[in-house]
């Protein structure tokens, strides 16, 4: 699914993070966003729109200004993804218990056993 | 952490089991540990190589073999086998062991790189085991990963061309 993987590339940048964190609290302006980090407009407009293209942030324009806040849905998009790794996991270290299980008695050297 | 942090798909799961820390270090790193228990329900796994050291890949090839995961997968239009592959990144016995999943083939899941980190501890009672899952590691491991196995396929290419015809174990 191409869209995890927008979001994610679109998120695994440490800037990018930091523009979530000041964006967080609610709507902010680019120059309110610049003046809270240590990288030029440039950047932060960069980097604003790669977030807004993967879905993260959205844009409204009021007046002269163009205002950024988060987008929930793709959070939401994290957390199912999330959820669902997190599922596969779980089952898996259930098999991974029971192959430990099976294989209890390992520890005597006595049976040469035939490997494949 | 907030419940808000965008970081938050880096997560942690843990567990115990009655076994020591030795077995469970088996069950993480050898073919036939491996092949006991990694697949996702209804696939087998076969390991087809193992290269256990940073740097070092594991290459295995996972078949649907239960009715439902066959019937998903032709669904799909995927084919019933698909070949995946793990990147170590920290192989250090029997405590620690970190590896990137290039394709982890999940059917539901979408396929993304994920950096593991598997951390085993002896306890009194067995073994304590915890997972902690990041899918937001840096560009640059990722570009670097990416240029790393195109280069290594440009070799197998450029070998494979010299070589054909002939026949390699």
């Amino acid at each position: 699914m191409n869209s995890h993987m927008t979001l994610f590339s679109a998120l695994a940048d440490p800037a990018r993070l930091r523009i979530i964190e000041a964006i967080k609290a609610g709507e902010c302006a680019v120059g309110d966003i610049v003046e809270s980090m240590d990288i030029h407009q440039s950047g932060v407009s960069r980097h604003l729109r790669i977030l807004t293209e993967a879905g993260v942030v959205q844009m409204r324009p009021d007046g002269q200004k163009r205002l950024y806040s988060l987008r929930r849905e793709a959070f939401d998009q994290l957390d199912a993804w999330v959820a669902r790794h997190r599922r596969h996991w779980e089952s898996r270290l259930d098999r991974f218990g029971a192959a430990l299980e099976r294989g209890k008695p390992p520890t005597r050297t006595r049976n040469p056993e035939k490997s494949r | 952490m907030t419940p808000n942090a965008p970081n938050r798909a880096r997560y942690s799961i843990e567990r115990s089991y009655a076994a020591t820390i030795d077995q469970c270090w088996a069950l993480w790193t050898t073919r036939a540990g491996i092949e006991s228990w990694w697949g996702p329900e209804g696939f087998e796994v076969s390991v087809t190589t193992i290269d256990l050291r940073a740097g070092g890949e594991m290459v295995y090839r996972m078949t649907a073999v239960a009715p439902e995961q066959v019937a998903f997968m032709q669904r799909a239009g995927m084919p019933l086998a698909t070949e995946a592959r793990v990147t170590y990144t920290e192989v250090s016995p029997p405590a620690r062991l970190a590896f990137k999943t290039l394709a982890d083939f999940v059917p539901g899941v979408a396929a993304y790189e994920v950096a593991t980190l598997v951390e085993l501890q002896a306890t009194a009672a067995g073994t304590r085991l915890v997972l902690t899952f990041d899918a937001m590691h840096d560009d640059v491991w990722t570009e670097r990963a990416r240029a790393g196995h195109e280069s290594q396929l440009r070799k197998l290419d450029a070998l494979l061309a010299r070589r054909a015809g002939s026949a390699s174990a």
